[in-house]
């Protein structure tokens, strides 16, 4: 089991790809990513779920740091997630309301320029 | 992994658990748990949404059973059962951590974030399935069990 990370730029937005499970052992790797691209001066984040295959709490609670982050900057941070399963997660626990999801990396982008 | 021991389990009622697993409180072992849930579900008829389901919810429940052990220092090993009926799935994890060490978990290492993981891991859980269980073991320790439906509801028998 292993998370695989990449980044790459849209414009002035970092783009971060997430591929594999995110748990309680794969979700600091994914955590330290968040704070090296804020300390690196990415503001505005697109986090791409579309090829995570599970998320857990532990996975919630990194992406929700990775927010608070961003908002200390005045950033930004957008989800892209179509996976009914990994939707049904954010649902669950409410954080739906706490994170813009959306269909696409365009649309996120988009959105995060608004 | 190995096969666990223990005392009976208060869930299966004398009835044997279908699948037993013992593993040490590692986090890197909770995927491999995950993927025998998943076999288990499957063989046992569960339609796709279940079967994530379940995965979701033994993993939250082990990882709050490994934390909880890590943070005691213990290397006692988690228990899981699963047990099937004919129409749900029932799982018991089992622990011997010490109830002063269940202790909130902080997915945040700079200690900013307020967000509970451990409370946050058992609400999915509750949310996901039925009849979830929360007791303490005698000698320290606790159980946590839960049953989940193996597909849609059946239609009410014609009459």
């Amino acid at each position: 089991m292993d998370l695989d990370l990449n980044v790459h730029k849209e414009g002035d937005r970092s783009v971060l790809e997430v591929a594999g499970e995110i748990d309680v052992y794969t979700a600091p790797k994914l955590r330290e990513k968040l704070i090296e691209l804020v300390s690196e001066g990415s503001y505005d984040i697109v986090v791409d779920l579309e090829k995570v295959d599970f998320l857990d709490s532990t996975g919630l609670g990194v992406l929700v740091g990775g927010l608070k982050r961003v908002r200390n900057h005045d950033g930004s941070l957008q989800l892209v997630c179509t996976q009914e399963k990994i939707l049904k997660i954010f649902r669950i626990t409410g954080l739906t309301k706490v994170f813009p999801i959306h269909g696409s990396v365009a649309e996120a982008v988009a959105a995060s320029e608004e | 992994m190995d096969g666990g021991a223990g005392e009976q389990p208060a869930l299966l009622e004398g009835a044997a658990a279908t699948i037993r697993l013992a593993f040490p409180p590692e986090p890197r072992l909770l995927g491999t748990v995950r993927l025998v849930v998943g076999i288990v579900a499957r063989k046992a008829g569960m339609d796709d949404e279940a079967i994530e389901d379940l995965k979701v919810a033994v993993s939250e429940a082990c990882a709050v059973a490994v934390g909880d052990l890590n943070r005691a220092g213990r290397p006692d090993l988690v228990e899981l059962d699963l047990v099937e009926a004919p129409d749900r799935l029932g799982i018991e994890v089992r622990d011997r951590a010490p109830a002063a060490d269940r202790q909130p978990h902080a997915s945040d290492a700079d200690g900013e974030i307020d967000l509970d993981d451990r409370q946050l891991g058992l609400a999915l859980v509750g949310a996901l399935v039925d009849d979830l269980r929360i007791m303490d073991l005698e000698g320290g320790g606790s159980r946590t069990s839960f049953w989940l439906r193996r597909g849609p509801e059946l239609p009410p028998p014609l009459t």
